[in-house]
């Protein structure tokens, strides 16, 4: 039984491995511009989700509030950037550090809420940070910063001519940022999180610190999302506190977990290969008098997938169903 | 004259006006299986819950193993060794059997695959082995008992707490159930348990501790404790108490 785990777990890395090796590809073939943008969105989400869902997927504390995370990383590596001329992969790790400092600051008093007064505190602390923002002279306020843009270099992290880069970063993000959770998932704190989101009394009981386990589950999260804000304040090159750390950002993180499947490995990716081309299409059909249509395809297929599905369409792959296209023993490893 | 796994001294615990336990004193000796019985309300759960450090005594202090717990939370009693199970099953329904056991044994180890040994080895143990890779959810009643009772052997405790793991059993379900019991004492380990089905008990324990309204009514040899006109009262009103 034990040779059918570790199989299973060698199996998700090579397909892991493989899908972002045919990924690495595709620029190659997809030239189109519009496209490009597309796909280094899919991945961002992605990558966000992911970090989301070892939060609030795996150790079941469901955060509305990440957009607050997003923001922070998107202007510490700005400010950083603008003010002092700190390289932005400094501030990609300065932003992952403070949102995860700022995380654990704003968990020491949310995480003794449950359920649903934990979601609006979350909430709340966002609307909180954007509107400090709003209101910072020196961050740019409600005008917000541009970021001086001199040509393609890689020590500044910024290239106006091609979408090429930007799609291998957040390709390498979206990796990571499995691999982070794919390593975890085997680890005592895979193992905590996942007794504290079912039953904390009984984790408790069994020797779990609940808290800090909570605590654990935020700081990754936070970090990984900051770097992500980062990336995201690169690739456009101008930010407001609206278009970091508006509400609409939390959403877009919770969307592709819940859609793929809440606390699975696969989940975010796979939901973000959905929603997001699907929304980015809409958009451009529907054009500027369709704003919000991609809002109402969000919200047709979460209720669709919670009527239908509510464990997420990763369960549609799963091992039972694929056992025989990967290995003629995987039968054992699922029951 | 060797000292007690786990001792109360004078322990009180009230809920607002309601005294749930007024100074309980007891003991329990290594590497017995101590009873502990009561009618409805007697405040067996709620001495349970101060042993396991679900909540502090509001006077008193609790000693496990020569040292004062009285202090701490669930999780470190854990880790010194207190184990328990729930009365109302609290297992990660999400998760596969042996998943639920692994996080029990991860309080002794953190490499994976030591507490996914342990976690066999503690299945194989309970009867559970078949049924390693089900989903916690999928599991019959008395199976989420037995995965209770896993989940806390997987913590390697000294003393383990049974809250009425053998209630609402069939007769051949609670047998299997007492000779689990009785092979987790070979092992070493001391029990305390609570239990309502009398005919179960009695023959199952060295010594029993009768609660009623929060207090220690008798204690003793359990086929005198079943004879005493103080526990008859307490079960059954002070009319069928007259062979005293």
């Amino acid at each position: 039984m034990d040779t059918a785990f570790a199989e299973r777990r060698r199996r998700d890395l090579i397909v892991a491995f493989v899908l972002a090796a045919v990924a690495a590809t595709v620029p190659l073939f997809v030239k189109d511009s519009y496209l490009q943008n597309m796909m280094v969105l899919t991945l961002m989400w992605g990558a966000l989700s992911q970090s989301w869902n070892i939060l609030s997927g795996y150790c079941g504390q469901i955060s509305l509030g990440h957009a607050l995370y997003f923001g922070l990383g998107a202007y510490t590596t700005t400010l950083l950037f603008t003010k002092f001329g700190v390289l932005p992969w400094f501030g990609m790790l300065g932003g992952g550090v403070i949102s995860a400092l700022i995380a654990m600051a704003l968990g020491y008093p949310c995480f003794r809420l449950r359920g649903h007064y934990f979601v609006i505190a979350t909430i709340v602390i966002a609307e909180i940070g954007l509107l400090l923002f709003h209101n910072w002279d020196w961050a740019g306020a409600a005008m917000g910063i541009e970021i001086p843009v001199r040509g393609d270099s890689w020590l500044k992290f910024q290239f106006p001519r091609s979408k090429l880069p930007y799609f291998y970063f957040a390709l390498a993000l979206a990796c990571v940022a499995w691999f982070v959770t794919w390593w975890l998932e085997d680890s005592k704190w895979g193992y905590w999180w996942r007794a504290v989101k079912d039953n904390p009394e009984a984790a408790e009981s069994l020797g779990v610190v609940v808290f800090n386990s909570k605590m654990g589950a935020a700081a990754v999260s936070a970090f990984l999302v900051a770097v992500g804000g980062s990336f995201y304040a690169q690739f456009v090159s101008y930010i407001d506190p609206e278009s970091v750390m508006g509400f609409q950002f939390s959403l877009l993180m919770a969307l592709p977990a819940v859609l793929g499947g809440i606390g699975t490995l696969w989940g975010p990716m796979l939901g973000a290969v959905i929603l997001i081309p699907l929304t980015e299409l809409t958009r451009s059909y529907v054009g500027g008098s369709g704003k919000g249509i991609d809002l109402i395809v969000y919200g047709g297929l979460i209720i669709a997938i919670s009527l239908a599905r509510p464990q997420g369409l990763i369960g549609l792959f799963s091992v039972k169903n694929f056992t025989g296209l990967f290995s003629p023993k995987g039968k054992e490893a699922v029951r | 004259m060797t000292t007690p796994l786990l001792e109360t001294r004078g322990v009180w615990q009230r809920f607002g006006g309601l005294i749930a336990n007024s100074d309980v004193s007891i003991s329990v000796g290594r590497g017995e299986i101590v009873g502990l019985i009561g009618p409805n309300g007697a405040g067996k759960s709620t001495l349970f819950n101060l042993i396991a450090g679900v909540l502090p005594p509001t006077q008193g202090s609790i000693i496990f193993d020569g040292e004062d717990v009285t202090a701490l939370p669930a999780a470190e009693r854990c880790q010194r060794g207190v184990g328990r199970t729930f009365q109302v099953v609290k297992s990660f329904e999400s998760m596969t059997v042996i998943d639920n056991v692994i996080v029990g044994a991860l309080v002794r180890t953190t490499v994976m695959r030591d507490a996914r040994r342990k976690a066999h080895q503690v299945l194989e143990f309970c009867g559970l082995g078949p049924r390693a890779n089900v989903l916690a959810s999928d599991l019959v009643p008395s199976e989420k008992r037995r995965l209770e009772v896993a989940r806390a052997l997987a913590t390697e405790p000294k003393l383990l707490l049974l809250d009425e793991v053998l209630t609402g059993l069939t007769p051949v379900e609670a047998k299997t159930g007492v000779e689990l019991v009785r092979k987790v004492r070979d092992t070493g380990i001391t029990v305390l348990m609570v239990e309502h089905v009398m005919e179960i008990v009695m023959p199952l324990v060295d010594r029993a501790i009768v609660l009623d309204l929060g207090k220690v009514l008798v204690e003793g040899k359990p086929a005198d404790v079943v004879r005493d006109p103080k526990v008859i009262t307490a079960y059954l009103g002070d009319r069928h108490a007259v062979g005293a």
